[in-house]
């Protein structure tokens, strides 16, 4: 299985594609830290992998 | 060589405790479960750690560890949300580790003996894997190794009906980079998860060497309240004698006891140890705290008795029923109903709660 990951540009937190997926988009996880992440961050492949095999990122 | 620490899970089995705070930043001797596992992989040279979050705790366990830095080390966060598996977990780290290898720690986990022998056993070879195993008792509840002469693992098995060794996986792992491309061929088990043990069982498949390192001393999961306090008396038991806060002429402190600065045993109280009592709290006068007890920030106790007992902190004991092998939230007040009236016990109890009266 696949794992995608996008890491935040400002604080360095890496965050998985299944949770960027979730919020769409989001303030970054790292405390303190102002930056939005967004699942279209992810490469277009990336994403479209992702979405071809959603139910695997579920639980 | 890198590590990654796992602080994820729900923690479900130690409610109501963890209704309001992640199992990893639970205390064991007045040390939050989390800061041990650190502790052992700065002590095996190991300072570059991404902690992977899962839903629960995130911003807690960022607020506690912050960088790293009073700690000797340097973290990097790495946020899995969903539980989908330890390999799952393992693999959001890989950016973060790069061409490294690592070692992978559970952070509910608390070892006697720390990482070393297993870092430095797998980095004299040539090796996919390492596995910290340990001999138990009950192999049929666990995943079993089975190994060689040599301490390489020649196969792997979970709960077995027929164990082929009494040594289970205890949650600590080292790793080649060689890992993140078998995870990436793996698919999700029945149970929705990507398992490590599978990740280990096809390295071992695709002829990578596994090694394996019988950890000796104690080995704690503090999964549950009951672990919680079995840890914390593994701990006591080898703590030193250090008074920085205050013991009060007449007073009785006998044993080992950790008094932290801002601490004070009144007159007339009676402590014996192994005991911690952390910083702000006060013993007062008619109290009795026995042995394999640590008493978290800022409490007071007073006219208790306590032994064999965790206080997280900022509570308030004042009952004078015997309180033993008890694990008590944050922000908790135990009175005493003998003057109410009508006469009987007055709970406030939370979700999941767990009493005996």
């Amino acid at each position: 299985m696949r794992v995608i990951t996008h890491t935040c540009p400002a604080c360095g937190t890496v965050v998985a594609a299944n949770e960027l997926e979730a919020n769409r988009v989001m303030k970054c996880p790292g405390l303190e830290c102002e930056a939005v992440l967004r699942f279209d961050d992810l490469d277009p492949e990336a994403r479209e992998h992702f979405v071809e095999h959603r139910e695997q990122y579920q639980i | 060589m890198k590590g990654v620490l796992l602080a994820g899970g729900t923690g479900s089995r130690l409610r109501p405790i963890t209704h309001t705070g992640p199992k990893q930043l639970l205390p064991v001797a007045n040390k939050p479960v989390l800061e041990y596992a650190i502790e052992d992989l700065r002590d095996a040279g190991i300072t570059e750690i991404g902690v992977v979050l899962g839903n629960k705790g995130r911003e807690a366990i960022q607020d506690h560890l912050g960088d790293g830095s009073h700690l000797g080390v340097d973290i990097t966060y790495i946020v899995q949300g969903n539980p989908l598996g330890l390999a799952h977990a393992a693999a959001c780290a890989r950016e973060f580790v790069g061409d490294d290898d690592f070692v992978m720690y559970l952070g509910d986990n608390i070892l006697k003996q720390g990482i070393e022998e297993l870092v430095e056993s797998f980095e004299a070879g040539d090796f996919g894997a390492g596995i910290a195993l340990q001999e138990v008792e009950n192999p049929r509840e666990f995943g079993i190794a089975d190994t060689n002469a040599d301490g390489e693992v020649t196969a792997l098995v979970e709960k077995p009906d027929d164990p082929p060794s009494n040594l289970a996986l205890i949650g600590i792992y080292a790793f080649s980079n060689a890992v993140f491309d078998v995870i990436e061929e793996l698919e999700p088990s029945w149970r929705g998860e990507l398992e490590i043990t599978d990740a280990i069982q096809e390295l071992l498949e695709s002829g990578h060497a596994i090694d394996s390192h019988v950890v000796e001393g104690w080995w704690k999961d503090t999964g549950r309240p009951e672990d919680i306090l079995h840890a914390n008396r593994l701990v006591l038991k080898d703590i030193e004698s250090e008074h920085a806060g205050t013991i009060e002429a007449g007073a009785e402190v006998v044993g080992r006891v950790e008094l932290a600065p801002e601490a004070t045993i009144e007159s007339g109280a009676v402590v014996r140890g192994p005991v911690s009592i952390a910083e702000g709290s006060t013993i007062g006068s008619e109290t009795y705290v026995g042995p394999y007890t640590s008493i978290g920030p800022d409490c007071v106790v007073d006219g208790a008795h306590i032994e064999n007992t965790v206080l997280v902190g900022e509570s308030t004991v004042t009952s004078d029923g015997k309180i033993v092998d008890s694990l008590v939230g944050r922000n908790t007040t135990i009175g005493s109903a003998a003057d109410e009236l009508p006469d009987g016990r007055r709970l406030i109890v939370g979700e999941n709660s767990n009493l005996k009266l």
